[in-house]
């Protein structure tokens, strides 16, 4: 029971906090004739983050160092490591993970019980309320593991390793990012208790300023998931710029480095216009301001505010798993990663391009009319660079020696899948075409393929690939096939069909549509739940092979990369000895390029090297 | 007790540098933040400034705050040159300027209930603008005390350096953000 | 001269002028068993996927002219989406099945890096298609969607959105519509105007008729608008995207939020007209 000893402090952090926070709010507005609730629970949360950071080990590791007392941040342990504030980036990245794969399983239920209701046109399961309620979680809670698990959880674990560093550059920044995910699921879990939120993830105000007390957690909630996010950003930033190993010069940096530094910079700067979107509703709710609702205030305000941020959110999300499908592709294709160079300056033209085309949300918004042009041509104009990416990875299959493993599977899922999330981007990108699909199943559809069928479907090539590394166990590869051939087929069932009541004039976001359109939902849903039932096999395998799995050799890949040159898992300091880089990491076929050299490895070359 | 600090094998960059680069990331993160607070001026009440906005206070609070920026950059300058009774003198001047100016906030708000409380257009803009930064002051006002009292307690400036050169660079940072909102705020007509 | 051949262009990435080189680059990049036999199941997908797709009539008639513009872009974008989509799954299908490697050996790849040629012809042809759906059906869809604005339209209908129902006003008839269960009734082959806003205090709404294709969201205090000349008779009964629905979560009942619409001849029109007047 020790072990759950910081989680309980924390627990018991936060309801000090609560209290005080609470306390100190009910004693401001006694004076005001103001209703008091949803100051206080602000007030009061705000306290009981802090206790709760506290509580779990912050005071610890880091708080008693500003007061001049020594501090104990002891990384080692058994796996009552992962149940505190911990500065080593390996456990911080498992502890991101496995988070995200709960918040993923919860949210893939509430799609299931989404597409239940949705199997007829009428009114099955829910009520249009809690309908509504669960779909925003849904998409709130999916939109937070599409953020955090590739840029908090697999970045984490494996950018100090490919870099060839000891860790990143702000360790216990790294820890309070993560250590601030769990009141936001808490939050989230929470605010169906409290009446719900009725808004979509995209909280739109004057609805967002109107919902009952749930809306409010859920913008609290959303707000510390946003910091969560501008600290890792910061923190990637400066781990690439200063941590990479002698020799990793740009030219040599993995391409995965490359696409986590530029979701870094979108995450670092654009994030903050969320939290000011969402402050912005908190402050109308509690200070009776008038940002939205007129005379005065304009609802356009939020919904600008709030694509800033989540338009290039969405790159946040892809870039990392471009950079991923990319270097398992040229791993298992036993070939130097093709244009490689091409790629980065695709990433840097996809992030610059990314921040001047959030107003593609808002073309039917009633925004000023002369924006629908320039924004439409700035939105088509980043399938060039996108296209550079799909450019890259079959010029690297092509003429390959494929080897054809689960995480090569799903790294061309991604290709395959991503080909259609981003064509059908471009006809919402038609300023024409998107009058009329903007709001319908077709959006819908549209961003289950990016996301999920770009991005969740790498998270999976990820997770398949670094699994020997992460565990030090191997995964059993034929239940890795089956997952990869059902959740393929019925992930491509499921939401091809819903491109087509999207097309014929089904909107999103209602539990009761016309009757005409039943056939294709029923269509959907089954497909949906024969998906669910497509991760058995995965979450068998994983737990399985993580406890009784046949001991993974250190690089079962036979990978050029850092990460594969330790042992796994890779010790605390990650690498026994610090490698020297002395040329890229693609070198396959190529017996000049030796990407790295270990002081005292046995190895003749690197030897001579000494 | 194992201390696991990781000591960078990688020499290229010193302590002191990813420090500063933290830093200046976290600064340009927080800009973009008073971008939107700034464009959302516009946004709500477009160019108009209503004539009851105190102009005597304005321009007062502005001068105030950078009269303490020069002294939070003499502290800095002290502390460099190891030259503690200055550091802390011009470190105290800088914290009671803050002061000032948060009551000066604060009156201002005072005034501001009577003509455009936070309901209204203009009152939105001004309370949220100047509630975000005083928010920050104070937490500049905190961390410069923080320090103080640190190399109060320590009697050298040793180890602190950094301590000082980083809360006198978000001093900075808070006076600026303050000199982009004063005339977003007062001046526009 | 070999390095300004158009096929040389493609993709040799060698500079050298001599003939022998430029044969042997081409034979090895262009016309190689591979190269040609991947581009003729390209070919192959994509005459099948085009004609299967332009045998589907995806969405029936739209009932105006904007809308019937917007189909055809629909149509148009699917029609160039299809061999890049069809390219996509060739390589892959082509790849997985032509260079696996033996069983479990691990052999490198012969190491190929780039080819600044094929950059430079991918980057070419991604462009020129991207500018051209710019143009077409871009500009010419916005130019469209607004040819009408300075004109004088046939009917003017105010409508106002609030929770959750959708009130219309005829300008100029004396006719206006309440309750959710009456008929919006339009006259065919005008040019309407709909004035859409929602009341101070509610919510964002938007007011979408499927059957025109249009939409646009009906904000507090902000006045949107968009015009459509109608084409087509129709009603609700026999076509579900003649109804005005609601189209910005909007609360509990957005998605009861609609009106059914009635598209009629003008005389009949005028007579509906006439007797709601009456
Ligand atoms: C990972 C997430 C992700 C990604 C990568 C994208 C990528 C793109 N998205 Fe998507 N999008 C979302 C997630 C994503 N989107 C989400 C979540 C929403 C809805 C939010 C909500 O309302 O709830 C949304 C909504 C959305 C809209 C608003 C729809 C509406 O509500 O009306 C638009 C409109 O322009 C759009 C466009 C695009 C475009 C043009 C791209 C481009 O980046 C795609 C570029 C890629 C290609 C084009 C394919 C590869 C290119 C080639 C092979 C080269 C050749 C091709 C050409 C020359 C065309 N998206
Ligand atoms: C990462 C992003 C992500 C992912 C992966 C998914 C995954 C899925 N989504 Fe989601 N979705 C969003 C992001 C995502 N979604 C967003 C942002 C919205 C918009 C919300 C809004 O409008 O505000 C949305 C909205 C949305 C809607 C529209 C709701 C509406 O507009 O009314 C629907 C409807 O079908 C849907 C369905 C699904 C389904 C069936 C899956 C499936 O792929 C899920 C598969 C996963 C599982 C099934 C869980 C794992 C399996 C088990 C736990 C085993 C048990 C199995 C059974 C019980 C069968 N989603
Ligand atoms: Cu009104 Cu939705
Ligand atoms: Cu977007």
């Amino acid at each position: 029971m020790a072990v759950f000893m910081p989680i309980v402090k924390g627990l018991i952090g936060a309801a000090i906090g609560f209290a005080i926070g609470g306390g100190i709010s009910q004693l401001i507005t006694s004076f005001t004739k103001e209703p008091a609730t949803e100051p206080m629970i602000v007030l009061g949360y705000v306290f009981a983050v802090i206790g709760w950071l506290m509580g779990v080990g912050m005071w610890k590791v880091w708080g008693r160092q500003w007061f001049g007392k020594s501090t104990n941040n002891d990384p080692t342990g058994g796996w009552e490591r992962y149940l505190r504030f911990n500065i080593d980036h390996k456990v911080i990245g498992i502890q991101y993970i496995t988070s995200l794969v709960v918040v993923f399983l919860l949210a893939g239920v509430l799609a299931i019980l989404i597409r239940v209701e949705l199997m007829d046109a009428g009114q099955n399961i829910f009520t249009k309320n809690t309908y509504n309620t669960t779909m925003s979680l849904h998409g709130i809670m999916m939109i937070a593991v599409a953020v955090a698990a590739v840029m908090g959880g697999f970045s984490n674990f494996v950018l100090p390793l490919i870099i060839g560093a000891e860790d990143v550059a702000f360790p216990r920044v790294n820890a309070l990012s993560f250590w601030i995910v769990p009141p936001v699921v808490v939050l989230l879990l929470l605010s169906p208790l409290f009446g719900g939120f009725d808004t979509g993830w995209t909280a739109y105000p004057p609805l967002a300023t109107q919902t009952p007390i749930g809306g409010l957690l859920f913008e609290l909630a959303f707000l510390t998931f946003g910091i969560s996010s501008i600290l890792g950003g910061m923190n990637f930033i400066a781990t690439i710029v200063t941590q990479r190993a002698p020799g990793m010069t740009w030219g040599r940096l993995p391409i995965f480095a490359w696409s986590v530094l530029a979701a870094s910079v979108i995450s670092l700067t654009a994030t903050q216009w969320v939290a000011y979107g969402l402050l912005m509703i908190i402050f109308e709710r509690v200070f009776n301001m008038v940002f939205f609702s007129p005379p005065g205030g304009n609802a356009l305000l939020y919904e600008h505010v709030f694509w800033f941020y989540s338009h290039p959110a969405v790159y946040i999300m892809i870039l990392p798993a471009f950079g991923a499908e990319l270097e398992i592709i040229s791993h298992f294709a036993r070939k130097p990663l093709f244009a490689y160079r091409w790629v980065v300056r695709a990433f840097a033209l996809i992030v610059f391009l990314s921040f001047i085309v959030w107003a593609h949300h808002l073309f039917t918004s009633g925004m000023g009319e002369n924006l629908h042009g320039p924004f439409m041509i700035l939105t088509e104009l980043i399938s060039i660079p996108t296209g550079v990416i799909f450019l890259s990875a079959l010029g690297t299959l092509w003429r390959s020696k494929l080897r054809l493993k689960v995480p090569l599977l799903f790294a061309l899922g991604v290709v395959f899948n991503f080909s259609i999330g981003g064509l059908t981007g471009i006809f919402l990108a038609d300023v024409a075409t998107d009058i009329a699909l903007q709001d319908t199943y077709f959006v819908v559809a549209h961003f289950h393929y990016t996301i999920m069928g770009g991005e969740i479907f790498a998270i999976f090539a990820a997770g398949y690939y670094w699994f020997p590394k992460i565990t030090g166990r191997m995964y059993n590869e034929t239940l890795g096939r089956i997952h990869f051939g059902l959740m393929f087929l019925f992930y491509n069932i499921t939401f091809l069909a819903m491109f087509v009541p999207g097309t014929v004039g089904m909107n999103r976001r209602v539990a009761e549509y016309p009757p005409e359109f039943e056939f294709m939902n029923l269509v959907t849903s089954i497909a949906a739940f024969a998906l669910g039932i497509a991760f058995l096999p995965w979450m068998y395998n994983m737990l399985n092979s993580w406890i009784r799995g046949p001991k993974a050799p250190d690089n079962p890949w036979d990978a050029k990369t850092l990460e594969w040159q330790t042992s796994s898992p890779p010790p605390l300091e990650n690498f026994d000895e610090f490698p020297t880089v002395t040329g890229d990491p693609y070198g396959y076929g190529d017996e000049s390029v030796i990407h790295a050299k270990f002081p005292n490895s046995t190895d003749a070359i690197s030897a001579e090297g000494d | 007790m194992t201390n696991h600090v990781p000591h960078h094998v990688n020499h290229r960059f010193d302590a002191l540098t990813i420090n500063r680069l933290g830093l200046w990331l976290f600064l340009v993160s927080d800009a973009s933040f008073f971008i939107a607070l700034l464009s959302s001026r516009f946004f709500v009440v477009g160019t108009s400034t209503p004539e009851h906005v105190d102009q005597v206070l304005g321009l007062s609070l502005t001068i105030l705050l950078l009269l303490s920026s020069l002294t939070a950059y003499r502290a800095e300058a002290a502390a460099e040159h190891g030259d503690l009774p200055n550091a802390k003198k011009m470190l105290l001047a800088t914290i009671g300027m803050g002061i000032i100016f948060v009551f000066g906030v604060g009156y201002e708000w005072y005034e501001a209930f009577k003509h455009f409380p936070p309901s209204t257009g203009f009152g939105t803009v001004l309370f949220t603008l100047t509630g975000v930064h005083v928010t920050h002051v104070v937490t500049g006002v905190l961390t410069l005390g923080f320090v103080y009292f640190r190399i109060r307690k320590s009697k050298t400036i040793g180890d602190n350096q950094w301590a000082v050169e980083g809360a006198v660079k978000w001093w900075h940072f808070v006076d600026v953000a303050w000199v982009f909102i004063y005339p977003t705020l007062y001046l526009i007509k | 001269m070999a390095n300004l051949s158009p096929i040389n262009l493609l993709g040799t990435g060698i500079r050298s002028p001599r003939e022998p080189t430029f044969y042997r680059a081409l034979r090895e990049i262009v016309l190689n068993r591979d190269t040609v036999t991947a581009a003729a199941i390209w070919v192959l997908l994509t005459i099948i996927g085009e004609l299967s797709f332009l045998q589907i009539d995806m969405f029936g008639d739209a009932a105006t002219k904007q809308g019937d513009f917007i189909d055809d872009a629909f149509i148009l974008l699917m029609v160039l989406a299809i061999p890049i989509f069809t390219l996509v799954i060739t390589m892959i299908l082509y790849v997985v099945f032509k260079f696996r490697a033996k069983g479990d050996e691990i052999e490198d790849a012969a190491p190929t890096r780039t080819h600044t040629k094929w950059v430079g012809f991918w980057l070419a042809w991604t462009t020129i298609l991207c500018l051209v759906v710019i143009v077409h059906p871009g500009y010419t869809g916005i130019l469209e969607l607004r040819a009408t604005n300075a004109e004088e339209p046939d009917l003017t209908v105010n409508v106002t959105g609030r929770r959750w129902q959708w009130i219309y006003e005829y300008e100029g008839r004396d006719v206006s519509l309440f309750t959710k269960d009456e008929m919006l009734v339009l006259p065919n082959h005008s040019l309407i105007r709909f004035n859409v806003t929602a009341e101070d205090q509610d919510v964002i709404h938007s007011f979408w008729i499927p059957a025109f294709r249009m939409k646009i969201d009906a904000v507090p205090g902000l006045t949107t608008y968009f015009d459509v000349e109608t084409t087509e008779t129709g009603h609700f009964n026999d076509d579900v995207n003649f109804r005005v629905q609601c189209a910005e979560l909007c609360g509990n009942d957005h998605s009861l939020m609609f009106t059914r619409v009635e598209v009629v001849e003008p005389a009949e029109f005028e007579q509906w007209i006439a007797d709601q007047a009456a």
